[in-house]
């Protein structure tokens, strides 16, 4: 039992350090706080994300939005 | 195990993978890229061809065969070749930057990115039916606008996220790596958008 539960943990280390630890010099820390965030359930970061970035397009572009949302939904 | 058993295996394998993408994307992704079989290619097969058939509905407005299954077959070709564009420029990328790289494996891996677009595109269909376009600058016309550019924006963080795990586990590749095999398949799928609208195919790159 012990055995085989080493094995699973062995097999899982493997796995999980089969690609290096990602680095990116001073950006690191900032690199890693994000991609926590999207690791597991990432959807309130995604749909806060999207909620600050509309409403920065609404700020730029106003009652402009409506035109952009109609090219969209005619962009399929 | 016969057909039916795999197809039933690959099956499960699929939804569990989907689900997967929702709640943990990071995980999937290392499953898809280790485990993951070309029989689950045939079911994100399926659900692009429901799509196909719906836009084609919507886009044709009359049932005319022909001209349905000319519409059906254009955005399947459209989409058959974008995959396969977007996957030979990461493959093409990836051996400049001497990476170890699988053409399979990344098919499979960037396939699932299109879980998110079919999903836009198939949302985006059912919408012009129910609430076609032009919006209008009132209330109600303003709020929906808001609620569909934040349900967009919601599902290309997504896409974006899926993609870059490809890139991350499909070619082991590191932040600046996987960058670079974007910046170099940027030009060759913004010719294909590009010829794409042209040929009035696609307007949003399905891709």
């Amino acid at each position: 039992m012990a055995d085989l539960t080493y094995q699973k943990f062995v097999r899982r280390w493997e796995e999980v350090t089969d690609i290096p630890p990602q680095t990116l010099g001073p950006l690191t820390t900032l690199y890693k706080t994000v991609t926590r965030r999207i690791k597991t359930m990432p959807w309130p970061w995604y749909v806060g994300i999207s909620i600050v970035a509309v409403l920065i397009l609404f700020g730029l572009l106003g009652q402009g939005i409506a035109r952009l949302v109609t090219i969209l939904q005619a962009g399929f | 195990m016969d057909a039916v058993s795999v197809m039933v295996s690959d099956g499960i394998a699929f939804s569990r993978t989907v689900v997967g993408l929702v709640t943990r994307p990071y995980e999937t992704y290392r499953r898809i890229v280790t485990h993951g079989k070309a029989g689950e290619l045939v079911f994100i097969g399926v659900l692009l061809s429901v799509y196909f058939s719906l836009a084609s509905l919507v886009k044709v407005a009359a049932f005319r065969p022909f001209l349905l299954t000319q519409h059906f077959l254009l955005l399947a070709m459209g989409v058959v070749s974008g995959t396969f564009i977007s996957t030979c420029c990461i493959v093409i990328a990836g051996r400049m930057l001497k990476m170890s790289v699988s053409f399979e494996r990344i098919f499979l891996a960037w396939s699932y990115t299109l879980i998110p677009t079919v999903l836009w595109f198939f949302a985006t269909s059912l919408l012009f039916v129910l609430l076609p376009p032009p919006r209008t600058t009132s209330v109600a016309g303003m709020a929906f606008s808001l609620l569909f550019l934040v349900f967009s924006a919601t599902l290309l963080w997504w896409k974006v996220t899926l993609s870059y795990l490809t890139l991350r586990f499909g070619l082991k590749a590191d932040f600046g790596k996987g960058l670079i095999v974007a910046l170099v398949s940027a030009p060759v799928l913004s010719a294909w958008s590009y010829f794409m609208y042209k040929a009035g195919i696609f307007k949003v790159p399905f891709l």
